[in-house]
């Protein structure tokens, strides 16, 4: 098995991603324009940058957040946590951790990639990503809470909450 | 009021891991990494915070309250589903539009489906990282099991009593 991991947060500002999102955008506003005038597009444009001034320190906290865990929690620990975990338990463990480990896509597969060689199942990888994938806490205080009624949010993970727990059981029994 | 929130949470978890940090030297370490983060999203988060705002607008409210409104049931449920599949892009994109259908009339249930959907299938996501990393057996394995989950959420948020 390769010891190589790959680096984390890997990710460049302006790549081809961030061109296609340009272009996604530069539509609607075309779009915007044409249907509503583009004195409408300016003021879309203002409200949303003024929401972003105030989410600003959310995201700050957040980034904050997500850069001090990999010094506080040494990878290497955090993994073979995880990877020895087998079982139930190993399911209900990988439920918290996708649930709180902070950090978006570009944190969370390569570091789904270390728990499996540290040992962990595929059910137990299944149940991490889904966790992180439904209820992460940046995405959901962060973004979700930002743009939904707390009501909704609270009760979609409410609803969510055992379904990480659920797949990764059925996964395990299955691959049996 | 959710924002002041989620910044208060946030805050004082972003405190405590300050506090934890100790000494100077881990914590400018910590700040070089928020450095980081910031070269590389903010770009994409202006771009898409406006776009999901640009998006939001050109939805068509008649066809919204038709389709995902009071009276859709679980067919709006099953129609969130594939509208969240097919929804690109960061979080912020996914819940703008979510926020703008819910005040165009679609129900909380059919959002709910909308939401899972992405978060658990969204294309971008899946191909960039995922695939590279865990590998094709590991994304059609969870597609496999989580296929049910979008209309399960919308279907409990559908029959409680609310």
């Amino acid at each position: 098995m390769s010891e190589k991991q790959p680096a984390l947060g890997r990710q460049t500002a302006f790549d081809a991603s961030f061109m296609i999102l340009l272009a996604i955008a530069l539509v609607a506003a075309g779009l915007v324009a044409w249907f509503k005038g583009p004195w409408r597009v300016v003021e879309i444009a203002a409200s949303y940058l003024g929401f972003l001034a105030i989410l600003s320190p959310k995201i700050l906290c957040g980034f904050f957040i997500a850069a001090a865990v990999p010094i506080l929690v040494p990878r290497e620990v955090f993994t073979r946590w995880l990877g020895q975990e087998s079982g139930l338990r190993g399911l209900g463990v990988a439920s918290l951790a996708g649930a709180f480990v902070p950090g978006g896509p570009m944190m969370i597969f390569p570091l789904a990639v270390g728990f499996r060689a540290a040992g962990a199942s595929t059910a137990t990888l299944i149940t991490f990503v889904t966790a992180w994938s439904l209820y992460g806490i940046n995405r959901t205080v962060i973004w979700e809470m930002s743009f939904l009624h707390i009501d909704f949010v609270l009760l979609r993970v409410l609803i969510c909450l055992p379904l990480p727990f659920a797949v990764g059981w059925i996964v395990s029994r299955v691959l049996r | 009021m959710n924002i002041l929130i989620g910044t208060i949470v946030l805050a004082l978890m972003a405190g405590w891991f300050w506090q934890k940090l100790e000494t100077d030297e881990r914590r400018a370490e910590a700040y070089s990494g928020v450095r980081r983060m910031l070269i590389n999203n903010a770009p994409r988060l202006l771009v898409a915070l406006v776009s999901a705002g640009l998006f939001a607008e050109l939805l068509p409210e008649e066809v919204v309250r038709q389709y995902l409104g009071d009276t859709s049931g679980f067919k709006g449920v099953a129609l969130g589903m594939m509208l969240g599949i097919l929804t690109p892009g960061g979080a912020f994109v996914s819940f703008a539009l979510a926020a703008g259908a819910t005040q165009a009339g679609a129900t909380a249930p059919a959002m709910m489906s909308y939401l899972t959907a992405w978060a658990l299938f969204a294309i971008t996501k899946v191909m960039a990282e995922e695939l590279a990393l865990l590998g094709a057996r590991f994304i059609v394995t969870r597609f496999a099991v989580s296929i049910p989950l979008p209309l399960l959420v919308g279907g409990i948020a559908l029959a409680l009593p609310i």
